[in-house]
Formats: C-alpha cells, structure tokens, sequence
C-alpha cells in the first residue's frame, strides 16, 4: 500500500484495451486511423481558458479516455494522462490523421472553432455513446464555469467529481461473450470507389431532416428511423451501382454495416467500446428493389440480429479468438501483422460502408439554451471512401457524410430517395473554392 | 437559397451546391456572407514529422562518411583514394534523395536538374580518382548534360503546361534518338579502338517511330480516339 507521506505522485491508470478496440491499432495505415468525432455548437464564441480549465477536472473523471496508447511486448495498453491535452485549432476539415506518435502521447482531441467544441477520439478508447457522455460531461462543465449555471448530473452528463466506477472501465465484452461463436462468412460487398481527393482533404456533407417528419415517415413504413435511413441509404447505394455498374450479373451485394449499442442491450454501464453491429443486405444480381421492400428487409435484419443472445454470439466470436493461448503469448509486432491480414480480408470489405446513429441527445433542461446543434462524423474506411454518422438534436437529424475521394454521388442518391420521400432537406459543406491556394498548389 | 440544379436547399454557407456542384446564384436574391462551417485553408501541419525523417536520413547518410575517411587514411595507399568514391557516391544519393524532403513542397523543375549536376559531379570525381583514359570531358559530360537537358524538359512541360502529354513524350523520345547517335559518336573519338559501325541508328528508328507515333497520336484525334477504344483498362 502507498504510504500517506510519499511525494511521489499516486501511479497513473492504465488498462488493456478492450476486445473491440484492439483490432484499430493493429488496422492502423501509414494515411489511416480510426477516429471519429463528436461535436457541439453553443449559442456563443467559446472561451478556450474556461474550456482547457474545465477539461482539467473532466478528464480525471475519465481515465479510459483521456488516455494515450502504449505498446507492451504482447498487447497494446491504454495509460491515463498526468495533464489534460491542450485545446486546438480546427482545421479546414475534420479528422485529420492522428499519427502513431500523437496516439502515443493522447489518443484525444479537443478542438475549437467559434462556438464548436469538438472531441476526436481514437476508437481504441472508447465507442460513440462514450464519447456522446464525455462530451456532454465536458460541456456541462465549461457551462457550469462560463455561465454559472448548475447542471444536474442527468441524461448523460455525469457528475465531475465522483470518482470513476469499476463498472464504468470494464471490458463488457468479456462478460457477456456467449458460449456459442457466430459465423464469420459472409459476402464480400460492393466496393465504393471515386477520384481520390488530393492532399488528405476530407469532404464533409452534412444533410439536416426535420425529426418529426422522418419519424412519421419511418412509422409509414414501419420501421425505426435507423431502419428507414439504412433503407434509403441502401437505396441510394443501389443507384449509384446501378449507374456504374450496368451489367446486372457483375454488380455485388449492397450491405450496410449498423452499430448497435450493446448497453440498452444488456444494461451495461461500461465508458468503452461496447457495440457490435448488423449489417442488412440486398442483393442487386437478383434485381432491383422496391423502397418497401428494402424496408422490410432492414427490419427483419435488425429484428433477427438485435437479440441479447444473438449478439452474445458475436461477441463470442472476437472474445474466443483473444482468449487463445497461442495468441495472447504471440508478441506484439506479429500479432500486429495477423490482426491487420484479418481485418483486411474479413473487417471492411464485407459491408459498404458505415450507418452509426447515435440516436436522439438528450441533454439537462440547464443546458439546452447555451447548445444549438450536435454532429457526429466518422472517419473514412482505411479502403472505402465513404462513412456516415447521424444523430438528432432539438427536432432536427444531422446526417453527417464524409469522404475521401473528390464526386459525391452517394450524398446525391441519398437526397433524392429523401426527395421522393417528401423530406425537405437542407445540405452544408466544407467543399474548397477553386481559389484555395494549396488546391491550386495540388493540382498542378 | 435552393440548388437551381438538384432542388436541395442550401445552407447559407454554401456557395456551390455540395451534392451537384451547380453555383449557387438567383438574380433576385442578394445572400449574407455565413461563417464557414470549417476555416477555409487551414490545413493541418506534416512538416514536423518529414523534418525528423529529414534529419535522421541525414545523420544516416552522415555516419559513414568520417569511418571511411578515417579507414582510407590509417589502412589504405597515402592520401585519400576509395574513400572518395565512397563519399562522393553518398553525397550523390543524398542530393538526389533526401535533399528535396527538407522542403515542403519540392520542385522538380529545380530538383531534377538539381540530381543530374551531382552525378555529373560524381563522374568527374571518378574521373580524376582513378587515372587512366580522361573521359569524362569528351564523353561523360556530354551525355548526362544530353540525358538532363531531356529530362528537365520533360519534367518542366509536364508540371506546366496541362495539355499535350502525347507531344511532351513523343518529343522526348525523338530528342533519345538523337543522344543514342551523339553516344555512339562520342564513344568513338573518346575511347580509341572502339569504330563507329552505326549500331546507334537502331535505337534511333525505334525512338523515332514510337516518338513520331505518339506525335501523330495528337495531331490526330479520330487515331487517338481508336487506340483509347482499343487499350483501355
């Protein structure tokens, strides 16, 4: 036990990574890594020392996540911070690449641009729900300091001084892999592709809907709002296919891969990865599909997978591969290999591309006048060049596309299977103008 | 504002439409500048990282250079005599490597001539290390200022003129040609025994054919147009 007198400062938190969040440092490319981003407008410019001071007290309350990433012989581990990370700059896009050696020294942003705060987090620290508490956690925090208002520690929001609870940093994996392992096999999808975008530039496309209105038009279908957007999604892949793949007996399954949050699920309190996914399918070889008809699809996809024990199968899969001996005394450096061969041939070609909807925020009473808006954007495929992020705030669902490559036939497919739904849409953007001086530089 | 091409509504940020790209403009309405929704040109920061590769390949490349130094003068023939090949031959690569990485955005315009001075560099220190025929005035010199004067050309057209790649290339190879007949000839008074028997002319018609096609190919647009449908991938 620690003596009461020593100086020396109390050892900092560390802790494997959890079952999910092991295959991302391992996946990582020399251009690619898994981080996405959660955001959240005020109603006013932000006051960067109020923030960087309430990201002070924040961060001890989320060792998992402000956290950075060490290598050990065998396993990667995740090391708690001595001193809160700095808040930056925003760039002219979002997600840039978070090298090796940054992740190494905190594997979490806190970026600022007007009255935005953002966190980009590293995937290995933690899912979106996480990241969602993390951020209404810290914005809870900063308003408290800035405005003087006193935020209950509800819809979210924790409180900042209670010490984290064990429940909160374990592996739910672990604890709920089944007995039975699920199958791996499926159907390499179709693979999306365009002009790669010069210089790293990431686009961002960010379609509003109206909440109420898509509501009314999934429950038309009968189907859930994920359900409906995944089926419009779908619909708007299968265009696209169509388009560019005219002969019908060489166009591949259309599949799209939906997290599900596995806490709702099993009634886990875990901060860190906890999710597993769907990921419904059509098969455009057969020919072209009705809307209803993908719509039911989705829904009994969903309704098939989204099970505690179907789930628990597919935990069972990822947990039983970690639990192997012949693995874990495996060194670091070859498993890095194995996991990445892995991931390539059965990770991200199986499904398009990414749908992740972190549903509704929900935020105290205290804090709605000071937010006007929330985003949640994912970072690219390490192969494919699209990922979609969605999350609905104060009756409006924020679509957030980005892309690595330069045409945006997806978003366009996307609007007009909204169109033709009767959903008004408004689009924004972070497009470059042609007199973007490193655009020019670029392209010559 | 609503997209005039695609119908969706604009956010007022937006001044191209960023599903279809069509501007966004209405004769009627006058727009309020909006924040961006990201800062324009903000571009995140590499430099720093091609900066410790800078010079770590620098330091590589520096290391060996006083061993060989130090091996040639305590264990070879007096004076400095391998060593200075091995030295010349490691700044040659430095030049033609590394160099360009301390800059962000290197030109190859400057750089490529930049890489031919130092093997020319690099030739007359062979010269005048190792004693023997003096080649290097009426032969060495002559080819690589032939080979870079092409290759700068090449280079220079390609970064700045945007259109006629098939004139750039064709160009290029005619201007082959005619290096492989100076080779030949200079071989002949530079290195005695060797007879000028005229087997430069062989490389020449077939630089000069496939030159003088790809120049047809882009005078002609109904030919290009028939070898794009017949070899595309």
């Amino acid at each position: 036990m620690r003596s009461p007198f020593s100086k020396q400062p109390p050892p900092l938190h560390w802790m494997p990574l959890d079952n999910a969040a092991k295959i991302y440092p391992a996946a990582r490319r020399p251009n690619w890594t898994n981080v996405y981003r959660l955001s959240a407008d005020l109603s006013e410019p932000v006051d960067v020392p109020t923030l960087q001071s309430a990201l002070g007290t924040v961060v001890r309350r989320f060792p998992s996540m402000a956290a950075r990433l060490r290598r050990g012989v065998f396993w990667y581990y995740l090391q708690e911070l001595s001193a809160p990370p700095t808040v930056r700059e925003e760039a002219c896009y979002p997600l840039t690449y978070m090298s090796k050696a940054e992740a190494r020294r905190c594997a979490l942003r806190v970026i600022v641009y007007k009255n935005r705060v953002a966190v980009e987090i590293f995937h290995s620290l933690t899912d979106g729900n996480g990241a969602l508490v993390f951020l209404k956690t810290l914005l809870a925090e900063y308003l408290e300091r800035r405005y003087g208002v006193t935020v209950p520690a509800t819809h979210g929001v924790l409180d900042r001084h209670d010490r984290p609870a064990p429940e909160e940093l374990e592996d739910s994996f672990q604890k709920y892999s089944g007995a039975l392992p699920a199958s791996r096999r499926e159907h390499t999808a179709w693979h999306l592709s365009g002009t790669p975008e010069q210089g790293a530039f990431l686009n961002l496309t960010c379609l509003h809907l109206p909440a109420d209105a898509t509501l009314a038009k999934a429950h038309e279908y009968g189907v859930s709002v994920t359900a409906l957007l995944c089926a419009v999604m779908m619909m708007a892949l299968q265009r696209w296919q169509a388009e560019v793949v005219p002969l019908r007996k060489k166009r591949k399954p259309v599949r799209v891969l939906i997290p599900v949050n596995l806490r709702r699920l099993y009634g886990s309190r875990t901060l860190r990865n906890f999710v597993m996914y769907t990921t419904p399918e059509i098969l455009p070889q057969l020919g072209d599909y009705e809307f209803e008809e993908i719509c039911r699809i989705v829904k009994s996809q969903m309704g098939l997978d989204i099970t505690p024990k179907q789930m628990s199968m597919k935990i069972a899969v990822n947990v039983n591969s970690e639990r192997l001996m012949a693995v874990r005394v495996m060194p670091l450096f070859i498993k890095n290999i194995v996991m990445k061969i892995i991931f390539n041939t059965v990770g991200e070609c199986k499904s398009c591309l990414s749908l992740s909807n972190l549903g509704m925020v929900q935020l105290p009473e205290e804090m709605r006048p000071y937010v006007r808006r929330f985003d949640f954007i994912l970072g690219v495929q390490a192969s494919a060049p699209y990922n979609c992020g969605v999350l609905a705030y104060d009756n409006t669902i924020y679509v957030n596309f980005i892309r690595n490559i330069c045409e945006s036939p997806l978003e366009r497919h996307f609007y007009e299977v909204l169109r033709e739904l009767g959903l008004p849409v408004t689009a924004e953007s972070n497009q470059r103008e042609e007199d973007d001086d490193v655009l020019r530089e670029l392209r010559r | 504002m609503y997209c005039a091409n695609c119908g969706v509504k604009l956010a007022d940020t937006e001044a191209r439409c960023p599903l279809c790209g069509t501007r966004a403009y209405h004769p009627d309405l006058q727009r309020e500048p909006a924040e961006p929704l990201y800062p324009a040109g903000r571009y995140p920061d590499a430099a720093q990282k091609k900066r410790v590769w800078s010079i770590l390949l620098t330091v590589l490349f520096a290391l060996p250079i006083p061993t060989v130094l130090i091996c040639d003068l305590r264990f070879g023939d007096p004076g400095l005599t391998w060593s200075g090949i091995v030295v010349g031959a490691l700044c040659t690569l430095y030049v033609m490597s590394v160099l360009p990485a301390w800059f962000k955005r290197p030109n190859p315009v400057i750089f490529v001539p930049c890489s031919f001075a130092a093997v020319g560099g690099y030739l007359w220190l062979l010269d005048y290390l190792l004693s023997g025929v003096d080649w290097f005035w009426t032969f060495a010199l002559p080819v690589t200022g032939g080979v870079a004067v092409i290759v700068s050309a090449v280079v220079t057209l390609m970064r700045y003129v945007r259109r006629g790649q098939l004139f750039i290339f064709g160009g290029a190879l005619v201007a082959f040609g005619g290096l492989m007949l100076l080779i030949e000839f200079l071989m002949t008074i530079t290195f005695p025994p060797i007879r000028f028997v005229a087997w430069s002319l062989y490389p020449l018609s077939t630089f000069v054919l496939i030159g003088g096609w790809l120049i047809f190919l882009g005078i002609c647009r109904p030919a290009r147009e028939l070898m794009q449908r017949k070899f595309f991938i």
